[in-house]
């Protein structure tokens, strides 16, 4: 049991914004919707908190469809921007529970300890002005994990933050949503938050559902090319090329540079092709090679003897090249 | 007498009035705070839902009546002195209720005047608010009316600064007290009235006195908010700054602002 949706549309100036068929986030397990920016991600969560008005379909909790109000209740949601009061820290991880008629005291009582799960409990008496970005984003999540809810929704909640604060915040939630029995829908456009954090995964593309499952299989399997360039295959290797029936993508940092006639593939495919540029990107190194079929991109952490304009094998093991259909998924306007 | 020497006699008479406790000057002063904190308060009960409905309402005109209350804030006293007086006049539409000259009378035009300074205000402080603040309210399970609470709440400070102006401009203004209340000793005479009799009449002194004494009572009311605000700023500046440097409640921020 937990929150779901049926037929959910979201309209803007007669326009679809979203149209998703069914969605469900158990209770205890966590969702990752992933997407790029402009995709939906937002105005879904905030349709599922009845924050936005649905043009169509309905919010159901535990399979019943609820009124607004209850729904609401079951729900807590840090959005995209925190924004937090004008009061002290502790203050602020307990004003989800005053704004559902909590006394001061008691709220403040039941948030501290979210406040210690989030690494901030020695912030707790500072006036939230004075935070930074990434404690500003801890209080802002203690505050709606302090209100126990059912439903817990997160929209990009590590955006903004260095990769070393986004690194330890993610392992504190992680931490902190296994203690949890709330359904959690976490909206985000990075897979690797995905991974860390999400049972289940949902790729959104333009405002529609095109895949969901297990988050290991859903970021190693793409379901077609646009899911294929979200999940990062983005080095694509079509059927002229290969001498396959389909296109086959890869991520370009499985993808190896050979030289001609040299050890094949284990399995796999060799598409020959000319040097066009040598990126240093620092660590690893970016190598743009031209086909018979245009560009495609290798990323490598070995060094690059082959000069611009030499010709070049890209190699990609059988474990690495993913089959993809021809053609994308219909955009929502078509079929909603 | 020169014109220093008027004024130095004026000061020391003025400072032997209220030291000395003249009825007649405490009396006065009694009036006057009775009558403007009554205004202001009956401005902030009808201004703080206005203004509400202004920054936060969706209907139509409401660009419109966000304008005419920003104009509102420069009503001329004399003007709404005017318009009261021929409300209440004995064979006016409210004649019937028998309150010019009375205190209820000086009440009811103050608060006209400060209505609308309180509601324009209230609007412009809650829209100084993030914008997405009622939202995120509401994203935490408030109702509307919780929310909205929590926004009057976040944006206490200049709320206190807009019932702080609706007081000064009534404590201060002559136009519509002398209309309405007629000035008469004892009843409905406030320290703006006497003092523009005592400078006609020639008495200075008195006329400083009481000029003094509102003054002090400006003083004394935009101390206790000063402070307010100070204890209330320095909460949020006690601590060492750090480098991304947010300021949730106030105006989105760069480094807050999500780009995605």
């Amino acid at each position: 049991m937990g929150i779901s949706c049926r037929s959910l549309r979201v309209t803007d100036r007669g326009r679809h914004r979203l149209a998703v068929d069914f969605l469900e986030v158990a209770d205890g397990e966590t969702v990752a919707v992933l997407g790029p920016n402009g995709a939906g991600k937002s105005t879904l969560l905030r349709a599922l908190a009845h924050l936005e008005p649905a043009a169509g379909g309905e919010v159901l909790l535990d399979g019943e469809p609820v009124p607004p109000a209850q729904l609401r209740a079951a729900v807590a949601a840090v959005l995209q921007r925190p924004v937090l009061q004008r009061a002290s820290v502790l203050d602020n991880a307990a004003a989800g529970l005053r704004l559902r008629g909590m006394r001061r005291a008691r709220a403040r009582l039941l948030a501290r300890p979210w406040l210690d799960a989030l690494g901030i409990a020695h912030l707790a008496d500072r006036h939230a002005r004075t935070l930074s970005g990434g404690e500003v984003q801890r209080v802002a999540i203690a505050r709606a994990l302090a209100v126990r809810s059912r439903v817990l929704l997160l929209d990009e909640p590590f955006t903004g933050l260095d990769a070393t604060t986004r690194a330890d915040l993610i392992a504190d939630l992680r931490t902190a949503l296994d203690q949890s029995t709330a359904a959690v829908l976490l909206v985000t456009h990075d897979r690797d938050e995905a991974a860390a954090l999400a049972h289940r995964t949902a790729l959104l593309l333009r405002g529609r559902i095109r895949q969901v499952g297990a988050t290991a299989d859903v970021l190693d399997s793409p379901a077609d090319l646009e899911c294929a360039r979200l999940l990062g295959y983005t080095t694509h290797l079509p059927s002229e090329l290969t001498g396959h029936d389909v296109l086959l993508v890869a991520r370009p940092e499985r993808c190896r540079l050979v030289v001609p006639g040299g050890a094949p593939a284990r399995h796999g495919v060799v598409v020959a092709g000319t040097l066009r540029r040598v990126v240093p990107l620092g660590g690893t190194t970016r190598v743009d090679v031209d086909t018979a079929a245009g560009p495609i991109a290798v990323l490598t952490t070995t060094e690059v003897t082959t000069a611009p304009g030499d010709p070049v094998c890209v190699a990609v093991d059988a474990g690495n090249a993913r089959e993809c259909p021809p053609r994308d998924a219909a955009p929502i306007e078509d079929t909603a | 007498m020169g014109a220093v020497d008027v004024l130095l006699d004026g000061l020391l008479e003025a400072v032997r009035l209220l030291l000395t406790g003249d009825e007649d000057t405490w009396s006065v002063t009694a009036l006057t705070l009775q009558v403007s904190l009554t205004a202001t308060a009956v401005a902030l009960l009808l201004g703080v839902p206005f203004g509400t409905a202004l920054a936060l309402g969706r209907f139509g005109g409401r660009r419109v009546l966000l304008a005419a209350a920003n104009t509102g804030m420069g009503l001329p006293p004399v003007v709404v002195g005017l318009f009261v007086t021929v409300l209440l006049w004995r064979s006016g539409p409210l004649g019937a209720l028998g309150l010019l000259y009375t205190p209820t009378a000086m009440v009811i035009a103050q608060a006209v005047i400060a209505t609308p300074i309180v509601a324009a205000l209230t609007a412009a402080a809650l829209q100084q608010v993030d914008p997405g603040f009622l939202l995120q309210m509401r994203a935490l399970g408030a109702t509307r009316m919780r929310a909205t609470a929590a926004l009057l709440a976040e944006a206490r400070l200049p709320l206190l600064a807009a019932g702080l102006a609706g007081f000064g401009a009534v404590v201060s203004e002559v136009g519509a007290a002398q209309m309405v209340g007629g000035n008469i000793e004892g009843q409905t005479r406030v320290l703006t009235t006497a003092a523009v009799l005592a400078t006609s009449r020639g008495q200075f002194a008195l006329a400083i006195a009481f000029g003094l004494v509102l003054l002090a009572i400006a003083f004394a009311v935009n101390l206790f908010v000063t402070l307010a605000q100070q204890r209330e700023e320095a909460k949020g500046a006690g601590a060492p700054a750090t480098e991304e440097r947010t300021a949730p409640g106030s105006r989105p921020s760069g480094a807050a602002r999500s780009s995605s």
